[in-house]
């Protein structure tokens, strides 16, 4: 996994833009972070809103060990057993033509 | 002193849904309801500024909203402008008023909310750009993050987030314009449907057809007015744009900010405030907002209000008028509106005793924009 990097302040951050949002440079690159990271916060769909993602699921707000936050999925384990501050890690999902970072509990076994 | 901007007209249309009505329709007799309140005449009016909702939108094609109703209020104004600030965006063109009014941008300054969100299109299942491969629909997800946060930091119940709900209808109960004015009870509260865990369908606000208007002018302008004019004291906005990394979303709102620059412009303070009409998207940023404005620690929120305590007969009056949860979808100029009733001692059975400062808050897109205005007579 890739987050952004500055190369002038060393802030790290997701999502890739233009230029670094702490000092504006425009020296970036992608560096590998580990892909681990923490449950920061986590909704719980009960409606389907969309037919491609039925209910129940699980969008979490995903804080990396290296600080970077981004919304994903928690899948791999029941809704119910989400927690904050649970220990996760990224698993890459292909959906159509698109690659998406999703995340599994620490612990699950690693079906990756 | 005679610059001092202050609200001199209210108008509001019915909220509810109007199919065979458009939100110009809606727009128009708002904006003459506040205009005749505020005893001026339509050519008096010589600024304009508007918050389309989400479902109108702000463009017409290359057609701004506030050119396509100016025309059709057939306005030559020194000052108009459209904002798309969300939930924020009400308060903050109100504030935006009083500060073209007390910079002689403009003498009198109509400010209109107006939107077909119940009848038009379905604006409120989306995605932001990427988000939404993840499922990450609606404004409600968002907010349920902040919820969760909130329960796992501080031990806030659901029950605590039933209270607003439930004080929001007892109120709505006694407005005659509410969208819902039935009674509601906790455990009804409770077992209402979940939506986006930990919401339920009764944390989410209402989705109306409506518009609300009011008038900003100068005390002096409104001194002849038979109604009276309320002044706005103090007012501030403060923006989290940066989502996610930045420190002030979730664990507080740019409220924390906004709150502190009004009250202080205000010379008031939380302690002064007698009836709080804060932005109610869902439950949960009630709550926010009472820490966040200083009516309670960080955290404590959720005891604050147990008991009632924002309720009819309370002792800290919340959204007197239902707000968005019973009175209607109003953008935020309900909420205004509401203020300016009560300072007005015009709310009827609903009415705040001896009400002199009436806090104003809106808040939208998501988290992220935030405008204050502090009421004052």
């Amino acid at each position: 996994m890739e987050v952004s990097a500055c190369a002038d302040c060393g802030h790290l951050f997701l999502p890739p833009g233009p230029c670094c949002p702490r000092c504006w440079s425009r020296r970036l690159a992608a560096r590998a972070v580990s892909g681990n990271g923490r449950v920061w916060s986590f909704a719980t769909y009960r409606r389907t809103y969309h037919p491609a993602m039925p209910a129940p699921y699980v969008v979490a707000l995903v804080e990396l060990d290296e600080g970077p936050r981004l919304i994903s999925n928690v899948v791999g384990c029941a809704p119910e057993d989400v927690a904050i501050d649970m220990p996760v890690r990224v698993r890459f999902e292909e959906v159509g033509e698109f690659t998406l970072p999703r995340f599994e509990p620490l612990s699950g076994g690693g079906r990756s | 002193m005679s610059r001092r901007a202050v609200i001199a007209g209210v108008g509001h249309t019915a909220f509810g849904k109007f199919p065979d009505r458009t939100a110009w329709d809606l727009e128009a007799e708002a904006a003459a309801a506040a205009v005749a309140d505020a005893g001026l005449r339509p050519a008096d009016v010589d600024g304009l500024l508007t918050d389309p909702g989400a479902v109108q939108g702000i463009l017409d094609g290359i057609t701004p909203h506030f050119l396509r109703l100016g025309a059709q209020l057939g306005l030559d104004p020194t000052y108009t402008g459209s904002e798309i600030l969300g939930g924020a965006g009400s308060v903050a063109i109100v504030e935006r008023a009083a500060l073209a009014v007390e910079a002689g941008l403009c003498e009198a300054c109509l400010c209109v909310y107006g939107d077909s969100a119940l009848s038009g299109a379905d604006a409120y299942g989306y995605g932001r750009g990427d988000e939404a491969a993840f499922g990450f629909f609606g404004a409600a997800g968002l907010h349920a993050l902040a919820a969760r946060r909130h329960m796992h930091r501080y031990g806030t119940r659901p029950e605590h987030l039933g209270e607003v709900a439930v004080a929001a209808r007892a109120y709505a109960a006694r407005v005659p314009h509410a969208q819902k004015r039935g009674a509601l009870g906790m455990d009804e509260y409770l077992a209402s449907d979940p939506i986006v865990e930990p919401l339920r369908r009764l944390d989410c606000c209402l989705v109306s057809d409506g518009a609300a208007a009011v008038v900003v002018t100068t005390a002096e302008r409104a001194a002849g007015s038979r109604r009276p004019a309320i002044p706005i004291l103090g007012h501030a906005q403060a923006h989290s744009l940066s989502t996610y990394a930045s420190p002030d979303h979730f664990d507080a709102l740019p409220a924390s900010r906004s709150g502190p620059e009004a009250f202080g412009r205000a010379g008031v303070a939380p302690a002064d405030v007698d009836v709080a009409l804060l932005y109610d998207c869902f439950t949960i940023v009630v709550l926010l907002q009472l820490e966040d404005y200083g009516f309670c620690e960080k955290g404590e929120a959720g005891p604050f209000v147990e008991g009632g305590r924002i309720g009819p007969g309370g002792s800290l009056p919340v959204n007197t008028s239902g707000g968005l949860l019973a009175e209607g979808y109003g953008g935020g100029m309900l909420h205004v509106i509401e203020a300016v009733r009560q300072l007005r001692g015009d709310a009827g059975d609903r009415q705040v005793a001896d009400a002199e400062v009436a806090l104003v808050s809106g808040h939208g897109l998501g988290m992220n924009t935030h405008a204050t205005l502090v009421l004052g007579v």
